[in-house]
C-alpha cells in the first residue's frame, strides 16, 4: 500500500483494492454474515441480560412487599415524587417510541429523520438520567426507612445505568452516520449500500431500536411498581 | 519498535496514506497501554475515588477518613478498576466510537509484549486466562493450606479467630470466582473458535475486556485482607454483611466486577459458537466441549445479573443506608438468601459443565472409539442448564423460608441429577469395549469422573430434606462441592490442559512428572476430602475453628493430606517450566492422534488460525471407521493448485487489522 | 518422544477375526460382579453401619434422619458400585496394551436406544422414588426437625407441645420457656417423651441451631421465628452447634443440653423458674421475636418528624409494644 489511487474509481472499485489480501468472496460472505448473526444475537441476549437484572429488582420488590417486615414495606403509603417519577417515565417512553419511529423512517429510506429522532432521545435520556439524579435527592424519607424506600434506591440506580447504556449505544450509532454519510454518500448511504460497514451498521441499529423497546417496557413496568400500585 | 499507524480519514482513499504520521505512532512500547499502565490506572482511580468518597461523608466526622468509611471504599475500589480498565486500554476503543471512530489499525503482535495488553487475538486471551487462573488457584490454594494448619488441633489456634474467618473467606471467594472461568476462560477462549472453525471470536474486544476485568476482580479481592477482611464467607449472608466492616465492601465490589466479566465472557462465546460455525457445521457436528460451552454461556449471562444486582444491594445497604437486608427496617434477610442462590446453584453448573465437556471431548481420543450417545450428552447438558434455574432454594432448607416449596425443591433437585447422570452414560458407553490408552489427559479424565461420582451422589443425599437437617452447614457439604468443583472441574482441567498445551505451546510435557501429578493429585485430594464427609456427619460445623476433640485424627488426616496435596501442584509448575523453556521437544502436530479440527491447525497456532476458511464434512468422533471421512475441507487442494493463497494475508501489509468504511471485508467489531 | 504416537490411527488395522459374543460374554460378567458386590456389601452396610449412623435415635426426627440416611445409602452403593466395577473392568480389560481387536465405529458405537432409554428410565424410576420417599419422611415427623418458619405446616400430631424458645446472638445460645414464666438459661433441658418446638430467633445476625443428637436444625434469623418440631425418645446429653457463620467466634458457638425424664424436667422447671424470678423480671418480656426497637435500644438512631431525617413518621414514635405471636 502507499500508491495514491487515481480519482475516477468508483467507490467500488475502490473498495476491491482490499481483495488483494486473499479472502476469497465467499470466505468474506460467510464472515459478514457471521457478523451480522452475531449483533443481531448480541442485540437480544443484552435484553436477556439485562431482564434478569430487573427481574431480580422485581423480585426483592415483591418479596419484601409480600413480607411487610415490622409493617415496614410501605408506611402511610409513601410515594416517591410523583412528578419527577412521571416525568422520568414519560421521557424514557417518548425516547424509546422516538427510537422506533426512527428506525422505521430509516428503513422507509429517510436516515435523516433517524438521526432527529435519534439525537432528541439522546437529549431526553440525558434529562430523564438528571431527573432520576435529582430525584434522589429530594425524598422526603430515609433510604432505610423502609422496603419501598430501599426498592427505589435499587431502581433509581439500575435504571440510571440502563438508560446510560442505551444512551451510549444510541449516540454512538449517531456518531458513526455522521461519518458514514460522507464516506458512502455515493453508495447510497448508510440506508442502502451493501458495504460492510453499512450493513452492520443496520445490524446494530436495529438491535438498538429493540434495546430500547425494552427500556420503554422496563420503565412502564417499574412506574406501575413504584408509583401506581 | 515503532509502527506506522496511519490515521484513517473519510478524506483518505483506500490504499492512500496519510503524508502525516499519527502523534501516537511513535510512541514506543512501553507509552502503549500494558499492564503497567493499568496498574498505574488503578491506583490513581483508587485515590481518586477513596478521596471522593471521603468527600461525601464528610458530614460525618466518625466515618469520614476512618476505616470504616464504605463510601469511600466503595468509590475508590470502583474507580480503582475504572482506572485499571483505562490503562490496559479497554476505554480507548468505546470512547473512540462516541467520536464516530473507528479504531486505528493494528498489527497482530508477535513478540511476548502481546500477553500484557489488550489484544484482539482469542488465543492471547486464552494464555492470558490460563495464567490468571492458575495464579487464583495458587492465592486460594495457599490460603486452604492456613485453613487446614488451623484445623490441625481443636484446641491449639494458629490464628486469631477473626483472621482465621477472614482467611475462609477469602479462600471460599477466590477459589469461587476462579472456578466460575476455570475452563471457560482458558480453554474456551483458546480452542471454541479453533473447533469451530472460526478466524475470530464474534466480539474480541469483549473477551479481552472481560480478561482484564477478572484480574481487576482478584486485586479487588485481595484488598479485602488488608481492609479488615469480611467475616462472612464466600455467601456473604446478611445481615452479617451489612454488620461487617471494610473488607466486606471488597467482597460486594469483587463480585459485581467478576460477574460483569462472567457476563461478558459468556456474551461474546455464545454469539461466537451460534454464528461463527464453519460452513458445513451443523449443530450436529459441534463439538460436545462446544455444546458445553453454550449451555454455560447461557448461565453466565442469565444467572450472574442476579449476583450483580444482589452485590449491588449490599452495597446501597452499606453506604446508602437503605434497608434491603435489614429485618427490623422492613427489608429481609431472606432477600439476600434467595438473590445469592438464584446466581449461586447456576454458579455451579457454570462450573460442572465445562468439565463434563472436557472429559467427554477428550475421552474418544484415547478410547479410539466414537463419543456415545452425543446427542443425548448435549440435551443433557443444555437440560441441566435450564433445571439450574428451579433448584435454588435447595440451600435454604432449614432457613425458614417457604416450607411448602421444600418438597418442589427436592424434587427438583433430584430430576436435575437425570441429565447430570448423563456424564456417565456417555463416558461409560464410550469406554465400553474400547482400546484405552492411559495417557496423562486420560487419566484425569478418569479420576474425575471416580471423584464426581463422589461429589454427585453425596448431593442427592444432601438434596433429601430429612438428611439435609443433619449434614446442612456440616463439613460434609463442604467434603460434597469440593469432590464437585475440585474433583470434577480442577480435574477436567488439568486433563485439558495435558491436552491441549502440545498445540498451544508446541512442546511435550514430560509425561514422568504427568503420572506423577495425577498420582499425588488423586490419591492426596481423596485423603483430604472423604475424611471430612465422615467429619460433618459426626458434628462439625462449618468455618469453624474448634471442633470435638474426638474428630482430631480425621481433621489431622485430612490437613496432612491437604499439605501433600498442594505439594502436588509443584509437579505441574515443574513440569512445565522444565518442558517448555528448560528442555523444550517439539511436539509432533497431532500427538493424540485426535480427529478434532483444532488440530488440524498448524503448531503453533497461527495468528488467523486456519489459512482458508474450513469447510465441515462431519463430527470429529468416527474414530474406528476404516472410510471415515475428513473431518473438515482445509482448502489444501485449492492452495496446492494454486487457485487460492495459503495465507489470507499478506504478511507485508500493516492495516490488516483496521478496516476502512469502504472496506469490503467486515470490520472488527 | 511419542507419547501415544505408536498407535496407529484407528481404523487401520482390520478388525481380527476375534468375533466371539462380546456383548453378552462382557455384560454378563459385570452383571455377575455387581450382583454379588451389592448382595454383599449393601446388607453389610445397612446391618453393620446403619444403627450407628449419625446423628442417633434420640429423637424421632433423629431417627428418621438415621432412616433415611440408610436408605439413600442402600442405593447409593450400588450405583457406586456399578460405575466403579464398570471403570475398572474397562480399565483391566479394555486397555490398548493387552493387544487385541480396535474398536469399530459405527452406529452401534455411536449410540444405542435401548441402553439410553433404559438408563434414563431407571435413573427417573430412582430419582421419582426418593423424591417422594423424602417428602414422606419430611412431612410425617412434622418436618423432620428442620425449621419451618414462622407459620409451620407439618404440625405433630402430638396434643401436648413443649415450646422452647432458642435465642441466638453472637455469640451463645440462650433459651427460654414460655410455659414457665419465661426465664432464660443457657442450657437446655427438656423432657423425654415429649413433643418440642423450638421457636429459634436471633438478635442480631443470622445464625443456625443446630442440636446435634436431637436431628433438629433451625436457622436464627433476626425479628423471625423460626419453628422445628421434635419427639424425644431416649434420654442423654446432646450437643448444640451453630451451623451458620455469624462473625469471628461462629466457632465457639455451641452449648450443651440434657434429655431428661418428665418428672425431673419439670422439677427442675419449677425450681429454676422461682430461683430466676428476679433475674426474669429485667428481661424483655417474652416475645417470639425481639426488634432492637422494641427496647428502645436503637438509641434514637431513626427519629420521627425531625427535620431533616424525615419528614414521614417512622417507626419508634409510638410507644414500644412487644409483637408477640399467638
Amino acid at each position: 500500500m502507499g500508491d495514491a489511487v487515481a480519482d475516477d474509481k468508483t467507490v467500488t472499485e475502490r473498495s476491491e483494492d482490499f481483495l488483494h489480501l486473499n479472502e476469497t468472496p465467499e470466505e468474506i460472505a460467510f464472515e459478514l454474515r457471521a457478523q451480522e448473526g452475531a449483533l443481531w444475537t448480541g442485540g437480544r441476549l443484552v435484553i436477556g441480560i439485562w431482564t434478569f437484572a430487573f427481574a431480580s429488582l422485581a423480585f426483592a420488590y415483591f418479596y419484601l412487599r409480600s413480607a411487610n417486615n415490622q409493617d415496614l414495606w410501605r408506611p402511610h403509603d409513601i410515594t416517591a415524587p410523583t412528578a419527577a417519577g412521571a416525568a422520568i417515565f414519560a421521557i424514557t417512553v417518548a425516547c424509546a417510541v422516538l427510537n422506533l419511529y426512527g428506525v422505521r423512517r430509516f428503513r422507509s429510506g429517510v436516515a435523516l429523520d433517524w438521526e432527529v429522532a435519534g439525537w432528541t432521545s439522546v437529549l431526553g435520556t440525558l434529562l430523564a438520567v438528571g431527573l432520576q439524579i435529582w430525584q434522589l435527592t429530594d425524598l422526603p424519607f430515609f433510604p432505610g426507612s423502609s422496603g419501598y424506600a430501599s426498592c427505589l434506591i435499587g431502581w433509581a440506580a439500575l435504571n440510571i445505568a440502563l438508560l446510560l447504556s442505551g444512551l451510549y449505544w444510541i449516540e454512538t450509532l449517531l456518531a458513526r452516520q455522521a461519518r458514514l454519510r460522507r464516506a458512502l454518500l455515493e453508495d447510497g448511504g448508510t440506508a442502502q449500500s451493501t458495504l460492510p460497514a453499512a450493513r452492520m451498521f443496520r445490524a446494530s441499529m436495529e438491535g438498538c431500536a429493540y434495546y430500547w423497546g425494552f427500556i420503554g417496557v422496563v420503565a412502564t413496568l417499574f412506574w406501575v411498581l413504584f408509583y401506581v400500585l | 519498535m515503532a509502527i506506522d499507524v496511519t490515521e484513517q480519514s473519510p478524506d483518505l482513499f483506500p490504499g492512500e496514506t496519510a503524508t502525516r504520521q499519527h502523534p501516537l505512532s511513535t510512541r514506543t512500547e512501553w507509552a502503549r497501554p500494558n499492564v503497567l499502565w493499568a496498574i498505574a490506572g488503578g491506583v490513581v482511580g483508587y485515590l481518586i475515588g477513596h478521596w471522593l468518597g471521603n468527600v461525601i461523608a464528610s458530614g460525618y466526622t466518625n466515618v469520614q477518613s476512618s476505616g470504616q468509611n464504605d463510601v469511600a471504599n466503595v468509590l475508590g475500589l470502583s474507580f480503582g478498576v475504572v482506572g485499571w480498565m483505562g490503562g490496559i486500554g479497554a476505554l480507548n476503543y468505546p470512547l473512540a466510537k462516541m467520536l464516530g471512530r473507528e479504531p486505528a489499525p493494528t498489527v497482530p503482535e508477535q513478540s511476548w509484549v502481546r500477553y500484557f495488553r489488550m489484544t484482539e487475538d482469542h488465543k492471547v486471551v486464552g494464555i492470558q486466562y490460563t495464567v490468571g487462573v492458575l495464579l487464583f488457584l495458587f492465592t486460594g490454594g495457599l490460603l486452604a493450606m492456613a485453613i487446614r494448619t488451623e484445623l490441625l488441633s481443636p484446641t491449639s489456634h494458629v490464628f486469631g479467630p477473626g483472621t482465621y474467618i477472614n482467611i475462609v473467606g477469602e479462600h471460599g471467594t477466590i477459589m469461587m470466582m476462579m472456578a466460575s472461568s476455570a475452563v471457560v476462560g482458558p480453554l474456551g477462549n483458546y480452542l471454541v473458535p479453533l473447533m469451530i472453525g472460526s478466524r475470530r471470536m464474534a466480539f474480541p474486544r469483549v473477551e479481552a475486556f472481560s480478561f482484564w476485568i477478572f484480574m481487576a476482580g482478584y486485586a479487588v479481592i485481595l484488598t479485602a485482607l488488608p481492609l479488615g477482611g469480611f467475616p462472612t464467607g464466600w455467601t456473604g449472608y446478611a445481615p452479617l454483611q451489612t454488620q461487617a466492616s471494610g473488607g466486606m465492601d471488597s467482597y460486594l465490589v469483587g463480585f459485581a466486577v467478576i460477574g460483569i466479566g462472567m457476563i461478558c465472557a459468556g456474551f461474546n462465546l455464545a454469539a461466537t459458537i451460534i454464528h461463527y460455525r464453519a460452513p458445513g457445521m451443523t449443530w450436529n457436528r459441534v463439538p460436545i466441549f462446544v455444546w458445553a460451552i453454550l449451555a454455560t454461556c447461557a448461565l453466565l449471562t442469565l444467572a450472574t445479573p442476579t449476583l450483580v444486582v444482589a452485590g449491588l444491594f449490599g452495597i446501597l445497604d452499606r453506604t446508602a443506608q437503605t434497608a434491603f437486608f435489614v429485618n427490623e427496617h422492613g427489608g429481609s434477610s431472606f432477600l439476600w438468601e434467595n438473590l445469592f442462590w438464584f446466581f449461586g446453584h447456576p454458579e455451579v453448573y457454570i462450573m460442572a459443565l465445562p468439565g463434563f465437556g472436557i472429559v467427554m471431548e477428550i475421552l474418544p481420543v484415547f478410547t479410539r472409539k466414537p463419543l456415545f450417545a452425543y446427542r443425548t450428552a448435549a440435551a443433557g447438558m443444555l437440560g441441566v442448564a435450564l433445571l439450574s434455574f428451579f433448584v435454588w432454594q435447595h440451600h435454604l432448607f432449614q432457613s425458614g423460608i417457604n416450607p411448602d416449596m421444600r418438597p418442589l425443591f427436592m424434587l427438583t433437585t433430584e430430576l436435575i441429577s437425570i441429565p447430570t447422570g448423563f456424564l456417565y452414560l456417555v463416558t461409560l458407553g464410550t469406554l465400553w469395549k474400547a482400546k484405552i490408552r492411559f495417557d496423562p489427559p486420560m487419566l484425569f479424565c478418569l479420576g474425575m469422573l471416580f471423584n464426581f461420582l463422589i461429589g454427585g451422589v453425596t448431593g442427592v443425599f444432601l438434596s433429601d430434606v430429612p438428611v439435609d437437617v443433619t449434614v446442612h452447614g456440616s463439613f460434609f457439604v463442604l467434603a460434597h462441592f469440593h469432590y464437585t468443583i475440585m474433583g470434577g472441574l480442577i480435574f477436567a482441567l488439568f486433563a485439558g490442559l495435558y491436552y491441549w498445551l502440545p498445540k498451544i505451546t508446541g512442546k511435550t510435557m514430560n509425561r514422568k512428572l504427568s503420572q506423577w501429578h495425577f498420582w499425588t493429585f488423586f490419591i492426596f485430594f481423596n485423603l483430604t476430602f472423604f475424611p471430612l464427609f465422615l467429619v460433618g456427619l459426626l458434628g462439625q460445623p462449618r468455618r469453624v475453628f474448634e471442633y470435638a476433640q474426638n474428630l482430631q485424627p480425621l481433621n489431622d488426616i485430612s490437613s496432612v493430606s491437604a499439605f501433600f496435596l498442594g505439594a502436588s501442584f509443584f509437579f505441574f509448575i515443574i513440569n512445565f517450566i522444565w518442558s517448555v523453556y528448560i528442555n523444550p521437544r517439539k511436539a509432533p502436530d497431532n500427538p493424540w492422534h485426535s480427529r478434532g479440527l483444532e488440530w488440524q491447525t498448524a503448531t503453533p497456532v497461527p495468528w488467523y488460525n486456519f489459512e482458508r476458511i474450513p469447510v465441515v464434512l462431519d463430527d470429529p468422533y468416527h474414530y474406528g471407521e476404516r472410510d471415515a471421512p475428513a473431518v473438515a475441507d482445509l482448502g489444501q487442494e485449492l492452495i496446492a493448485a494454486g487457485r487460492v493463497s495459503s495465507t489470507p494475508v499478506d504478511p507485508d501489509d500493516l492495516s490488516v487489522g483496521g478496516r476502512d468504511d469502504l472496506d469490503p471485508r467486515p470490520p472488527i467489531l | 518422544m511419542s507419547e501415544g504416537s505408536d498407535i496407529p490411527p484407528a481404523g487401520s488395522q482390520p478388525a481380527d477375526g476375534d468375533a466371539e459374543p462380546t456383548e453378552t460374554h462382557h455384560w454378563w460378567r459385570l452383571i455377575a460382579v455387581w450382583v454379588v458386590a451389592s448382595a454383599i456389601l449393601d446388607p453389610l452396610f445397612y446391618v453393620l453401619a446403619g444403627p450407628h449412623i449419625p446423628p442417633g435415635r434420640m429423637t424421632d426426627t433423629a431417627g428418621g434422619a438415621q432412616f433415611d440416611f440408610n436408605v439413600l445409602l442402600a442405593i447409593a452403593l450400588p450405583v457406586l458400585l456399578g460405575v466403579w466395577i464398570f471403570m475398572i473392568y474397562a480399565i483391566v480389560i479394555w486397555r490398548a496394551s493387552r493387544g487385541g481387536p480396535d474398536p469399530v465405529g459405527g452406529p452401534a458405537a455411536r449410540g444405542n436406544t435401548s441402553i439410553q432409554v433404559g438408563w434414563i428410565l431407571t435413573t427417573t424410576v430412582i430419582v421419582l422414588f426418593l423424591a417422594g420417599f423424602g417428602t414422606y419422611e419430611l412431612v410425617q415427623p412434622g418436618g423432620a426437625g428442620g425449621g419451618q418458619g414462622p407459620s409451620p405446616i407439618w404440625t405433630p400430631t402430638s396434643h401436648t407441645v413443649l415450646p422452647v424458645q432458642v435465642i441466638g446472638q453472637q455469640w451463645k445460645f440462650t433459651y427460654r420457656y414460655p410455659t414457665y414464666g419465661g426465664f432464660e438459661t443457657t442450657e437446655l433441658v427438656i423432657p423425654d417423651h415429649t413433643t418440642i418446638a423450638f421457636h429459634v430467633t436471633s438478635l442480631d445476625v443470622i445464625h443456625s441451631f443446630w442440636a446435634y443428637q436431637l436431628g433438629v436444625k433451625a436457622d436464627a434469623n433476626p425479628a423471625q421465628d423460626n419453628v422445628a418440631y421434635t419427639t424425644t425418645a431416649q434420654l442423654g446429653s446432646f450437643t448444640v452447634r451453630c451451623s451458620e457463620l455469624c462473625g469471628i467466634w461462629h466457632g465457639a458457638m455451641y452449648n450443651s443440653g440434657r434429655v431428661v425424664s418428665p418428672t425431673a424436667f419439670q422439677a427442675w422447671a419449677t425450681a429454676t423458674q422461682e430461683s430466676l424470678q428476679a433475674n426474669t423480671k429485667l428481661l424483655p418480656p417474652f416475645s417470639y421475636t425481639y426488634i432492637p426497637d422494641a427496647n428502645g435500644a436503637d438509641g434514637g438512631l431513626y427519629p420521627d418528624n425531625v427535620d431533616p431525617y424525615s419528614k414521614i413518621q417512622t417507626y419508634g414514635a409510638t410507644p414500644a409494644k412487644p409483637t408477640s405471636k399467638g
